[in-house]
C-alpha cells in the first residue's frame, strides 16, 4: 500500500468563545496517499478551509490527531510547526500574499532563505523560470497581471521542494482561460515531482481534475470517494 | 539557523520591506527628531556655557582665587599673608546713588573700585580704550570713570559728562564693553560705574557699617594647581579663623550661574523628554497602523516557515532603522543648537559659549530616542509577532485582541522602567524628576482611564433623535475607534500647557498683582546712625503721609550651627540658601512687623544676657533647628554665638523689611553699622515718587536709594525672559502633542472614507457627516479637557505651593482658554483630515470594496 502523507483522525475544531463558538470541525478522519490529488469541496462555511489549515499546520485542533508528512503535529509549538511547513508543505493562496515590496525573484526566495538556504536565489530563479516567468524575474508583484502573480506563488510553494501541496482556492481570483492554465501548472508540477496535491476549491471543473474528492458539510466529511458528484456551493 | 544568520537575514528582509518608502513614519520620525534635538540640545547648549564657566574660570573670578569680605578691609595680617601667595588686586564694590551734577536726577549704580593690578586676567574692554590712568586719575577736580551703557541712557549722559557719587564728582570718560569678572560679583542690579579706589575713598562712601565688599583677587604663581589652591584654602582658614571670609576659586568662578544653569537645563530635558514620551504615542500609533498594513505580508511569513521571532526581528529592525534616522537629524539638530544659542544668550549670559560638539549630551539624547521608541514600539511588534498564519484564510482582528505575550509586555515595562530611572538618575534633582517621572505614568494611566470612561459613557448613553449625534456618540465607541489615542495625545499636550499656563499666571500674578497692595514704595540702604533722625525729619516733610519703617542693619555669615562648621552640616536643598553667602542681621527690642511669634518666647526690652536670636520659622525648620539650640555668625571678623529664642513666622512676599534673623539688641553692642528703611507713601504717583527720591539724594548722598517699583521691573524682565524660555521649550512638547493627535486623527480616516461613502449611499448629505464628525471631536476634546484642567491644576498647586513656596490661585481665565484651545484643536485637526475624507467620491471607494 502507498505511504499515507496526511493521516487525520477523529479531529475536531471549535473556534471562537461563548456565545460566538462555532464547531468548525466535527469529528473529521482523512488520510491521503503521497502522489494524490485531492479536491475538498463543499459549501461556504462547511469547514473546507479549516481542514486545510489543520492539514497545513497553521491550525491546531482541539482532540483527534494530526498526522502530516510522518510527524505528528499535536503538542508542536508554533515555531516548530512554522519550521516543519518550511520544509514540508507549499501553499498557494486564492489572493496569491506575495510581498508587495520584494520581487518577484526575492518573493519565491523567501522560503529557502528561511531555511538558510544558500542557493536561494539560483533555486528562485529556476522555479520562475519552470512557470514561465524567466523575465519577469526583477519585477514586483504590482507590476504583474492576476495569472503571472499566481505563477510566482505557485513557483515559490515549489521551490522548497515541499511533499504536499496544498492550494486554495487557486484559481478563484482568475478569469476563466487564465485559471485553466493556472490549474493545468498546477497538476502538471505536481504530478511531476511526485507531491501531495490538496485543493479545495468551488470549481467542479477543477474538482474534476483530482484523483480524489472529499466533500464536506457542517464541519463533517461527508463522502470520500474518486467518484463522488460534487456538491455544490 | 545560527542566531547571526538570523539576524542578517532578518536585516535583509526589512530592507526590502522599506523599499515602500516612510510615508507612514512622518510623525514617527518627526516626534524623535524633536525630542532628541529638545534633549541634545539643551544639555548641549547646557554643557557649553559650563565649559565656557570652566575654561575661563580664570578671567571671570579674575583670578585664581578670591578672597570677599563684607564691611571691613582685610586687616594687616591678613593682607600680608594673601600678599605674601601671589600678586593681589583689591576691589570694592557697593551700591550707590549717581546724581547729575544740577541735582535734577539721579540713578541707582553698581560702584566697582579697582586698583593699579585691575584686571589679573583677562582685559578690560572700553570704548575708547584708555590707558588705566587716562581712564580713572584725577583730572581738573573730577576722578576718571567708566560705566555702562545703560547709565549713560538712563541720565541722558554722554562721554566727558559729570556726576556726582557721595560728595566726589566723577568725569564719565570711557563706555564698559567688557567688565571680564563681572559674572563673579554677583547679580548686577543696576548699571555698573567703574572708579578707582582713590576715587571710591574720596566719595565718602565708605563709612563704618556701610553694606561694602572687599574683594582681593590672587594671582598664584604659574604652575600652581589645585592641591596649591586647596591648600591656601585651608591654610586661610586655619590662620585666620575669624575672618569670615567667602573664598571662591577658579574652578568654581561663577558658582550661582553654574547651578542655575544645570537647574534649568535639567528642568529643560524634563520637557524634552516630555515631548519625547508625548511623542512615544505617536510612534505607537505609527507603529501600529504601520504593522496593520502589514498583516497579510507577516501571516506570509509565517506560512512559508517563518518564526514568529523571525517576524518580530524583521520589524523591530526596520522600526530601529527607522529611530536612527530620527535619532541621527535630531542629533544634528541639537549639536547644532549651541551655535544659534550662543548669539541669544549673549544678551543674557555674561559667559562666552564654548562652541564645539559635546557627544555626552547627544549620546543621553540618543539613548532617550530609542529607549523611547523600544519602550513604545514593543507591544505593537509583539502583536504583530501574534499574527497567525491563518490570517492570510480568515480576517481575525489582532488590533483589539488585547496584550500580546507576556515577555513583550515585560519587556516594554522593563524598558519604560529604564527610561524613568535614567530620567531620575540623569537629573540633579531626583525628587523633582521622580514627581516628574510620577506625574507622566499617572498621566497615561489616567488619560487611558478617561478614554475608557468616554467610550464606555458613548456606549450607555441614550438613543438620541439627533443622525449627527448618533453617529458621533457610535464613532465615539466602536471598535477600533480614535478616543483612546486622542484623548491620550491631546490630554497630555493640553494637561502641560494648563501646567505651565498656571505656573506662569501664578508667578505674574505673584509680582505684579499682589505685591504693590503690602510693598513699600523705597528701601534706603546705608543711612548712617547720626543721619537716622534728620532722615526721618526730611521724610516727615517730604511724604508727610508716608509710613518710615528704620532697623539696623549689618551683614553676616552663619559659620556654625550648635558649634558645628556650616560646610559640614547636612541640610536639603529648600534651606541652603541660609547658610550659603551673606546675610543681612538685625536686632530688635520687640518682635518686627510682618511677623508673628510660633514658639519660644520674645526677650525683654531692657535684656542683657547670654546673645539671643529669633529664627524665622520655616527655615529654622528646614535646618532642623530646635529652641535652644545655638547660631554662630561672623559680623565683621569677629564669630558670635547666639542661642534661639523663638522662631517667627515671616511673611517673606510682603516685601517689607523681613531677616531670618534677628538678635537681641545686646548681641551687637558697640558694632559699626548701618540703617535700613522703608517708606510706604500709598497711591503715591510716579511725580511723587521722584521727588522725594530726588531730595533724598540731595540732602544725603551716601544713602542708597531703591525705587520697589525699580528693582520689580529689573525682576520682571527676568521672569520674563525665563517665562519665554519656558514656553519656547514647553511649544517642542506641545508641537509634539499635536502632531500625535494630527497622526492619531489621519489613522482612521481610511475607516472614516468607508463609513462617509456607504452613508452617503444611504442618503446622508454632507451637513449630516460634517456635524456628526464636529460633535465627536468635540466631545473627545471637552472630556479631554477636563481632565487637563484638573491635572494641570494639581501639577502646577504642587510646582508652586511646595516647590516654590509660594501662594497659588486658580484662574478661571486659564481654565476657559484651555477648554477652547482643546475644541479648537481637535475639531479644527479633525475636520481638516476630514474635509478630504467627504471629497471622496463613492464609486471608487466602493468598488474597492
Amino acid at each position: 500500500m502507498t505511504e499515507a502523507v496526511i493521516d487525520l483522525k477523529d479531529v475536531s475544531l471549535t473556534l471562537g468563545h461563548g456565545a460566538s463558538a462555532v464547531h468548525v470541525l466535527k469529528g473529521v478522519s482523512l488520510t491521503v496517499a503521497a502522489g494524490e490529488a485531492t479536491g475538498i469541496v463543499g459549501p461556504s462555511g462547511s469547514g473546507k478551509s479549516t481542514l486545510l489549515m489543520v492539514l497545513a499546520g497553521l491550525e491546531g485542533v482541539d482532540s483527534g490527531t494530526v498526522r502530516i508528512a510522518g510527524e505528528l503535529l499535536n503538542g508542536k509549538s508554533e515555531d516548530q510547526v512554522a519550521a516543519f511547513r518550511g520544509r514540508n508543505v507549499g501553499i498557494v493562496f486564492q489572493s496569491f500574499h506575495l510581498i508587495p515590496n520584494m520581487t518577484a525573484l526575492e518573493n519565491v526566495a523567501v522560503p529557502l532563505e528561511l531555511a538558510g538556504r544558500r542557493d536561494a536565489f539560483a533555486v528562485a530563479e529556476r522555479e520562475l523560470a519552470a512557470v514561465g516567468l524567466a523575465d519577469r524575474v526583477t519585477h514586483y508583484p504590482g507590476e504583474l497581471s492576476g495569472g503571472e502573480q499566481q505563477r510566482v506563488a505557485i513557483a515559490r510553494a515549489l521551490a522548497p521542494e515541499p511533499r504536499i501541496l496544498i492550494a486554495d482556492e487557486p484559481t478563484g481570483n482568475l478569469d476563466q482561460a487564465t485559471g485553466r492554465q493556472i490549474a493545468d501548472l498546477l497538476f502538471a508540477k505536481a504530478e511531476e515531482r511526485g507531491m501531495t496535491l490538496v485543493l479545495v476549491t468551488h470549481d467542479p471543473a477543477l474538482a474534476a481534475r483530482c484523483t480524489r474528492q472529499v466533500a464536506m458539510r457542517s464541519g463533517r466529511i461527508e463522502a470520500a470517494e474518486p467518484s463522488l458528484a460534487v456538491v455544490s456551493a | 539557523m545560527p542566531l547571526s544568520q538570523t539576524l542578517r537575514l532578518a536585516i535583509r528582509f526589512s530592507l526590502r520591506e522599506m523599499r515602500g518608502g516612510l510615508s507612514g513614519f512622518l510623525i514617527f520620525l518627526t516626534c524623535i527628531t524633536l525630542g532628541v534635538a529638545a534633549i541634545g540640545g539643551v544639555n548641549s547648549v547646557a554643557r557649553s556655557i559650563t565649559a565656557g564657566v570652566a575654561n575661563q574660570g580664570q578671567a571671570l573670578l579674575g583670578g585664581d582665587m578670591r578672597f570677599q569680605l563684607n564691611q571691613r578691609e582685610a586687616s594687616v595680617d591678613e593682607a600680608a599673608f594673601l600678599r605674601g601667595l601671589g600678586t593681589v588686586s583689591e576691589s570694592i564694590n557697593m551700591r550707590s546713588m549717581a546724581r547729575l551734577e544740577n541735582g535734577s536726577d539721579q540713578s541707582l549704580v553698581e560702584v566697582k573700585a579697582v586698583d593699579a593690578a585691575y584686571p589679573l586676567f583677562g582685559a578690560l574692554k572700553t570704548d575708547p580704550q584708555l590707558p588705566r590712568e587716562e581712564m580713572f586719575a584725577e583730572k581738573d577736580g573730577a576722578f576718571g570713570a567708566a560705566a555702562s551703557d545703560l547709565l549713560f541712557e538712563r541720565l541722558g549722559l554722554k562721554l566727558g559728562d559729570r556726576i556726582q557719587l557721595g560728595t566726589a564728582t566723577f568725569q564719565l570718560r570711557a563706555k564698559i564693553a567688557t567688565e571680564p569678572d563681572a559674572i563673579s560679583e554677583g547679580f548686577g542690579f543696576a548699571p555698573r560705574l567703574m572708579v578707582s579706589i582713590e576715587g571710591m575713598h574720596a566719595s565718602g562712601l565708605v563709612q563704618p557699617g556701610s553694606l561694602v565688599e572687599y574683594a582681593y583677587k590672587l594671582r598664584l604663581p604659574a604652575g600652581s594647581g589645585e592641591a596649591r589652591i586647596a591648600d591656601i584654602r585651608e591654610q586661610a582658614g586655619e590662620k585666620f579663623p575669624q575672618a569670615g571670609w567667602n573664598i571662591r576659586t577658579r574652578t568654581n568662578a561663577a558658582p550661582a550661574l553654574s547651578a542655575n544653569i544645570e537647574r534649568f537645563s535639567q528642568f529643560l530635558t524634563l520637557v524634552g523628554l516630555t515631548a519625547l514620551v508625548v511623542g512615544g504615542v505617536g510612534v505607537a500609533n505609527a507603529v501600529r497602523a504601520y504593522l496593520d498594513g502589514k498583516r497579510g505580508v507577516i501571516a506570509t511569513f509565517k506560512s512559508l516557515g517563518g518564526s514568529g521571532g523571525f517576524v518580530f526581528t524583521v520589524y523591530l529592525v526596520q522600526i530601529l532603522i527607522i529611530a536612527a534616522i530620527g535619532v541621527a537629524v535630531g542629533l544634528v539638530i541639537g549639536a547644532l543648537m549651541p551655535l544659534a544659542a550662543n548669539a541669544a544668550l549673549s544678551a543674557i549670559i555674561p559667559v562666552p559659549a564654548q562652541g564645539g560638539i559635546y557627544p555626552g549630551a547627544l549620546a543621553i539624547a540618543a539613548l532617550f530616542g530609542f529607549l523611547v521608541t523600544l519602550a513604545f514600539a514593543l507591544l505593537p511588534l509583539g502583536h504583530a509577532r501574534g499574527v497567525p498564519a491563518t490570517a492570510l484564510f480568515r480576517e481575525m482582528g489582532f488590533g483589539s485582541g488585547g496584550l500580546p505575550r507576556l515577555p513583550y509586555v515585560a519587556a516594554a515595562l522593563a524598558l519604560a522602567l529604564l527610561l524613568a530611572g535614567l530620567a531620575i538618575w540623569f537629573s540633579g534633582d531626583r525628587r523633582i524628576a521622580a514627581t516628574f517621572v510620577g506625574a507622566m505614568v499617572f498621566a497615561f494611566v489616567v488619560l487611558r482611564g478617561v478614554g475608557m470612561a468616554v467610550q464606555w459613557i458613548a456606549r450607555k448613553s441614550p438613543r438620541v433623535r439627533s443622525t449627527a449625534l448618533r453617529l458621533a456618540v457610535g464613532n465615539i465607541h466602536r471598535p477600533g475607534a480614535l478616543t483612546p489615542s486622542v484623548v491620550l495625545s491631546l490630554g497630555l499636550g493640553l494637561t502641560l500647557l494648563v501646567t505651565l499656563a498656571l505656573i506662569d499666571g501664578d508667578l505674574r500674578r505673584q509680582i505684579a498683582g499682589s505685591l504693590p497692595a503690602h510693598a513699600p514704595n523705597f528701601f534706603f540702604v546705608d543711612i548712617q546712625p547720626n543721619d537716622v533722625d534728620a532722615f526721618a525729619a526730611l521724610i516727615g516733610k517730604e511724604a508727610p503721609d508716608g509710613k518710615l519703617v528704620r532697623v539696623p542693619m549689618l551683614r553676616g555669615r552663619v559659620m556654625a550651627l550648635n558649634g558645628v562648621d556650616v560646610q559640614k552640616v547636612q541640610v536639603p536643598p529648600a534651606g541652603a540658601w541660609v547658610l550659603r553667602g551673606d546675610r543681612g542681621l538685625t536686632y530688635a527690642k520687640n518682635l518686627p512687623e510682618n511677623s508673628t511669634l510660633s514658639a519660644g518666647t520674645w526677650w525683654p526690652q531692657d535684656y542683657q544676657g547670654e546673645p539671643l536670636v529669633s529664627f524665622a520659622a520655616q527655615e529654622a525648620g528646614e535646618l532642623g533647628l530646635k529652641l535652644g539650640d545655638t547660631v554662630t555668625v561672623n559680623v565683621l571678623g569677629r564669630n558670635v554665638t547666639a542661642r534661639v529664642a523663638n522662631f517667627r513666622e515671616v511673611k517673606w512676599e510682603s516685601m517689607g523689611i523681613n531677616f531670618v534673623m534677628v538678635f537681641s539688641p545686646n548681641t551687637f553692642a558697640g558694632a559699626p553699622h548701618s540703617w535700613l528703611a522703608t517708606l510706604s507713601t500709598p497711591d503715591a504717583p510716579v511725580s511723587e515718587e521722584a521727588r522725594i527720591l530726588n531730595s533724598v539724594t540731595k540732602a544725603f548722598p551716601a544713602v542708597t536709594s531703591v525705587r520697589v517699583k525699580d528693582a520689580l521691573e529689573v525682576v520682571n524682565h527676568l521672569v520674563g525672559q525665563l517665562g519665554m524660555a519656558i514656553r519656547v521649550a514647553a511649544s517642542v512638547a506641545l508641537i509634539a502633542s499635536v502632531l500625535v493627535l494630527a497622526g492619531a486623527l489621519a489613522a482612521g480616516n481610511r475607516a472614516r472614507i468607508h463609513d462617509a461613502v456607504v452613508l452617503k449611499t444611504l442618503g446622508a448629505t454632507r451637513r449630516t457627516l460634517i456635524a456628526a464628525f464636529s460633535l465627536e471631536y468635540m466631545l473627545i476634546g471637552l472630556a479631554t479637557a477636563i481632565f487637563a484642567l484638573a491635572a494641570g491644576g494639581v501639577a502646577a498647586w504642587f510646582v508652586v505651593a511646595r516647590i516654590m513656596k509660594l501662594p497659588s490661585t486658580f484662574q478661571p481665565e486659564v481654565a476657559v482658554a484651555t477648554l477652547l484651545i482643546a475644541l479648537a484643536v481637535t475639531v479644527g485637526i479633525g475636520l481638516l483630515g476630514t474635509w478630504h475624507v467627504l471629497g471622496h467620491k463613492a464609486a471608487p471607494v466602493l468598488r474597492n470594496l
